[in-house]
């Protein structure tokens, strides 16, 4: 089977050595099967050990090796390198997020926005499992059910510009993730979770860019879930106002 | 023995020109650009009716036949008619209405909002000009 080259610009940036990040050129051999990630873990094995990435999986599961792929956020694992056939492929840390090494960048602000949600189902009281489980129907799972296929890999944040301009914005996956304890069936935490995404910074904070869901590689909407919690919001402000005490 | 010592970061800021990178971005920069026309035309008109409020609807009528109101209310259409399309296509995707088992899709959201839009503006023009 005859070998195409692929030829990769890859971001550099060794901030023990350089003040400024430069891009470095690999020509790399590939087979039609091979994606960004395997010519990636060619360059680490076979040309340059120094080039620092994330990855684990390789099969967009994991959510570890998204990058800027020729200035679009994407997973390398799901980026074949016969659809770049014939041009320089430019691999860049994904964008909006602070640069360790490379393309390594620092998780820290998102991981923090994904506990400050409280990802998990709240009760007023917890039962014992003895006492049976917490039941839905199908037609309840179906009403978050897509919003729990978030593998947080971050592309929807590397996409979004509000999140660049204002990197307290809550962003597109921590709100996606809200919306889906707030909207199953089960959970009752809405009080708690109401007052975290309803913040300046929350999601009154989105202009509807909608690029956050262009470039899910799950599927997930966030832009979807961000407008569905502003008119949850928007409705519960209007009944408090119309029944103060009532409208539970 | 390794280096414990812990490197600067490297921040980024997105430059004024972020928005023409992609063709996506450059399509949400004009929409929200559009919204400085809607407004603009709503001043005008605000001003127009301010006329016929104080003086007669003739004063009205004259004000709007002016050739650089009528110029600027072409232009200002174009962008309202943008502005419009790309807000009543995202209006219907995210709320899709449940008929049955199928849900809605956002281009039948954007006719039937086109559709109440040519209504509403004839029972305007009706109601301002040709009572």
């Amino acid at each position: 089977m005859s070998q195409d080259i692929a030829t990769i610009r890859v971001t550099r940036y060794r901030p023990e050595k350089d003040s400024k990040p430069y891009f470095q050129e690999y020509k790399v051999p590939y087979r039609h099967d091979m994606v960004v990630l395997d010519a990636l873990n060619y360059i680490k094995a076979e040309m340059d050990g120094s080039l620092t990435y994330r990855w684990s999986c390789r099969m967009g599961v994991c959510g570890s090796c998204g990058a800027n792929i020729d200035g679009e956020p994407k997973l390398t694992c799901a980026s074949f390198l016969h659809d770049f056939k014939g041009r320089t492929i430019t691999v860049e840390p994904m964008a909006n997020f602070p640069v360790v090494k490379d393309l390594v960048v620092d998780m820290e602000d998102f991981m923090e926005k994904l506990v400050k949600i409280k990802p998990w189902i709240i009760r007023e009281k917890e039962t014992l499992p003895e006492q049976g489980e917490y039941k839905q129907s199908a037609q309840e799972l179906e009403r978050y059910s897509q919003f729990s296929s978030c593998i947080n890999c971050m592309l929807c944040y590397a996409a979004c510009p509000i999140y660049g301009l204002n990197e307290k914005f809550l962003g597109p996956a921590a709100t996606a993730l809200a919306y889906r304890y707030i909207e199953d069936s089960r959970d009752q935490g809405k009080d708690v979770r109401f007052p975290i995404v309803h913040e300046m910074e929350g999601v009154w904070e989105c202009t509807l860019v909608g690029e956050c869901s262009v470039v899910c590689p799950k599927g997930v909407d966030p832009m979807l879930a961000i407008q569905k919690t502003k008119i949850l919001g928007a409705t519960n402000a209007i009944k408090s106002i119309l029944m103060p005490r009532g409208g539970r | 023995m390794g280096d414990n010592k812990r490197y600067p970061e490297l921040k980024r800021r997105l430059s004024p020109g972020w928005w023409t990178a992609s063709r996506h971005y450059a399509m949400y920069m004009i929409r929200e650009w559009t919204s400085l026309f809607v407004a603009l035309y709503s001043l005008v008109f605000i001003y127009g009716l301010s006329l016929w409020a104080m003086g007669s609807r003739a004063d009205f009528l004259n004000f709007l036949k002016n050739p650089a109101i009528i110029g600027f209310s072409l232009v200002a259409l174009v962008f309202t008619m943008y502005h419009a399309v790309t807000w009543f296509y995202l209006l219907g995707a995210i709320s899709p209405i449940k008929i049955g088992r199928s849900k809605t899709k956002p281009w039948q959201a954007l006719v039937l909002n086109l559709v109440l839009l040519v209504i509403v503006s004839y029972l305007a023009i009706w109601l301002l000009i040709l009572r």
